[in-house]
C-alpha cells in the first residue's frame, strides 16, 4: 500500500536525521599537556560535577562547560548521566548558594571550548570528534 | 520552644515591613553591581527565590517549615513560611581566593522580613583537594542543611520538617575546613567546623538569644558513581536560658530551683546524622537518619528520619515521601507543675507521608505541589507556633503547599 510505504519512507528520512546532524559523536578531551591518557566514566562524572579538582597525576583539573542554549549540553549530560539540564542546574545551584563551589566556565561554541581547553594545562571539555586535533587527546568517548 | 505559658502573657509581634527589605535589596543589587562593572570578570552575581504559598486543615496551631519562624500556617493561603529572596555575590580575587556575600529576605524570627546577610566569607584553596572558609559561614549539621532556601535544588517544597524543622541554626562566626581524596573512582571527603552561632530563635512574643553559642562538627562523605554516604556529628552549646525566668517568677513555687532544672545555658546538644543518596538517571532516593540528645532538661532527645523517592518523566518529576521523629520523655516524677508543663511543651511524636511533584516549566524556573499528611499524637505539639493548649489538637494535619522556585 503506498501510505505505509510513504510511512516507512517518513520514518526512514528521520532515522537518518536523527543519526546523522543531529547525533554526531561527542567526546571528551583534555589539553595534551595535562598528561591524561585514558578516563573513566566516573572520573569524568567527578570532574565535571566538581567533586574533585584534580586528575590521577595530579595535574588541576580546569572543566569547560557549554551554555545551556547550546544543544551539545543537554546532550553530554544526558549520556554521561541520564540527567535533563534542569536537574544538572539544581545541582549546581546547591553547590553555588551553601558556599561550596562555582560552577566551570560556560563555552558558547565548541571553539570557545577548544579554545579554553587549550589555554590551561590541565583543561578539559567536550567536542565533537570531528574537531579533535593533535593539540588535545580524547580521553572519554561518551555512550550515543 | 512552644512555650504555652510565655505566649498567654502577650500576644503576637509586629507585621513584616516590606518596603524596608525591598529597598535594602535593590541597594545590595545595586552596589554589588558597581562592583561587577570594574571587574566583570572576576565578580559574578547570583541570586535564588521561591515564592510558596501553603495552607493546612487545621486551625488548632500553626505549622512552620523551622523553629527559627515565630508563627505559620493556618486553614487559608498563606505565602509568609515558604517565600524566600536570596542575592549572592562572589567575588575570584586570585585563583586561590576568593569572598562571597549572600543576603537573604525570609519571614524571620521577629515577623518581619528584614534581609540578613546570611553568610559573608573568604575561601582559601591552598591545593586543589583543601579548603578554608573564615566568616560568616553556612553550618551543615545535617546532609543539605545548608541550602535548605533554595528551593529549586532539592524535589520537595521544602525540605521535610520531621527531620529539618528541629535545626533553627543556620549559620556561625568562624571557620571551616574541608579536604578531598580521590581513591580511584570514588571520593571521600572530610570537613571540620567550628564557630559562635549567630540566630534568635523565637519563643512566642519573645526571642531566645543564642547568639554566641559555640557550635562544631566534623563530617565524613564518600562518593562512588550513583552514590553518596554522609556521615555527621555537630554540637551546641547554649550561651543563655530560654527567656522563661518571669513565667518561673510567677507560677513556680521554688524559681530559682526550677531555673537550675531548666537551665539551657552551658547545656549542650548533640546532632548525629547519617545521610544516603541514590542518584542514578531519572531516579532520585534519600535516606536520611538523625538522633539528637539534648543536655538541657527543658529538651527531650529525639530520632528522627526520612526516605524520599522522585521519578523523572519527561520535564516532570514525581515523588513519594515519609518521615518521622520521636522524643524521649524525661522522667518528671516529684517535678513542679509549671516544669512538667514546659517540658511537656518539647514533646514530638508524629509521622509525614509525603506526596509532590515538581515541573521544571523552563529553564531555572520550577513549579511544585506537594500534599503532606501529618499524622502524629496528640501531644506532639513542639513543631508547631501558638498552640493554644484547649485540648482540641488531635495529632493530624494535611499541608498543601504550591511553590514556583527560580534561580538567576
Amino acid at each position: 500500500m503506498p501510505i505505509r510505504r510513504l510511512l516507512l519512507l517518513c520514518s526512514m528520512f528521520w532515522l537518518l536525521m536523527q543519526s546523522g546532524a543531529a547525533h554526531a559523536e561527542l567526546v571528551v578531551v583534555v589539553n595534551a599537556r595535562s598528561g591524561v591518557a585514558a578516563m573513566s566514566r566516573n572520573e569524568v562524572v567527578n570532574v565535571f560535577f566538581g567533586r574533585t579538582r584534580q586528575f590521577f597525576n595530579g595535574v588541576e583539573a580546569q572543566p569547560v562547560d557549554m551554555v545551556d542554549s547550546h544543544p551539545d549540553r543537554a546532550r553530554f549530560y544526558s549520556a554521561l548521566v541520564g540527567k535533563d539540564l534542569s536537574e544538572v542546574n539544581a545541582y549546581w545551584s546547591r553547590q553555588v548558594f551553601s558556599g561550596r563551589q562555582q560552577p566551570p566556565v560556560r563555552a558558547a561554541s565548541q571553539d570557545d571550548v577548544m579554545r579554553l581547553v587549550l589555554s590551561q594545562p590541565g583543561g578539559i571539555g567536550f567536542i565533537e570528534l570531528s574537531k579533535a586535533d593533535a593539540r588535545v587527546r580524547v580521553v572519554y568517548e561518551l555512550p550515543k | 520552644m512552644v512555650m504555652r505559658f510565655a505566649r498567654m502573657l502577650k500576644g503576637r509581634g509586629s507585621g513584616g515591613t516590606f518596603g524596608r527589605w525591598l529597598a535594602a535589596c535593590c541597594l545590595l543589587a545595586l552596589s554589588s553591581l558597581a562592583v561587577a562593572s570594574d571587574d566583570a570578570q572576576a565578580f559574578t552575581l547570583q541570586g535564588f527565590g521561591t515564592v510558596g504559598m501553603a495552607r493546612t486543615t487545621n486551625d488548632q496551631l500553626e505549622f512552620v517549615r523551622d523553629l527559627s519562624q515565630p508563627g505559620g500556617i493556618r486553614k487559608h493561603w498563606d505565602g509568609r513560611n515558604d517565600s524566600v529572596f536570596g542575592l549572592q555575590g562572589a567575588w575570584q580575587i586570585d585563583p586561590r581566593l576568593s569572598a562571597v556575600v549572600q543576603a537573604t529576605a525570609k519571614y524571620r524570627y521577629d515577623h518581619t522580613y528584614n534581609p540578613e546577610v546570611a553568610w559573608a566569607y573568604l575561601r582559601y584553596e591552598p591545593t586543589p583537594s583543601a579548603t578554608l572558609r573564615l566568616g560568616r559561614l553556612g553550618t551543615d549539621f545535617f546532609m543539605m542543611a545548608d541550602s535548605r532556601w533554595v528551593g529549586y535544588s532539592y524535589l520537595t517544597v521544602r525540605p521535610p520538617g520531621d527531620y529539618f524543622w528541629y535545626l533553627p541554626f543556620y549559620s556561625i562566626n568562624g571557620g571551616d575546613a574541608a579536604y578531598a581524596w580521590s581513591l580511584g573512582e570514588s571520593l571521600v571527603r572530610v570537613k571540620a567546623f567550628y564557630g559562635l552561632s549567630n540566630g534568635q530563635i523565637p519563643l512566642a512574643d519573645r526571642q531566645w538569644d543564642i547568639n554566641g553559642s559555640p557550635m562544631t562538627g566534623a563530617s565524613v562523605e564518600y562518593q562512588y558513581a550513583a552514590w553518596q554516604i554522609r556521615a555527621s556529628y555537630a554540637n551546641i552549646t547554649f550561651k543563655n536560658d530560654l527567656p522563661i525566668g518571669d513565667i518561673l517568677q510567677t507560677y513556680s513555687p521554688d524559681p530559682a530551683a526550677s531555673s537550675r532544672y531548666l537551665a539551657t545555658r552551658d547545656r549542650r546538644s548533640d546532632y548525629y546524622s547519617l545521610g544516603v543518596v541514590y542518584d542514578q538517571g531519572p531516579l532520585q532516593v534519600q535516606l536520611m537518619l538523625n538522633r539528637i540528645e539534648q543536655g538541657s532538661n527543658s529538651f527531650e532527645s529525639s530520632e528522627g528520619g526520612y526516605v524520599l523517592a522522585g521519578y523523572r518523566i519527561g520535564e516532570v518529576k514525581p515523588y513519594l515521601g515519609y518521615s518521622w521523629i520521636r522524643s524521649a520523655q524525661r522522667n518528671t516524677a516529684g517535678r513542679q507543675v509549671i516544669e512538667t508543663r514546659i517540658m511537656a511543651d518539647a514533646h514530638v511524636d508524629q509521622a509525614t507521608r509525603i506526596v509532590g511533584v515538581r515541573w521544571d516549566l523552563a529553564r531555572n524556573m520550577a513549579l511544585k505541589a506537594q500534599w503532606d499528611a501529618v499524622r502524629g499524637e496528640a501531644t506532639s505539639i513542639f513543631p508547631y507556633r501558638n498552640d493554644p493548649a484547649n485540648g482540641l489538637w488531635s495529632g493530624r494535619m494535611d499541608v498543601y503547599t504550591v511553590t514556583f522556585d527560580f534561580v538567576f
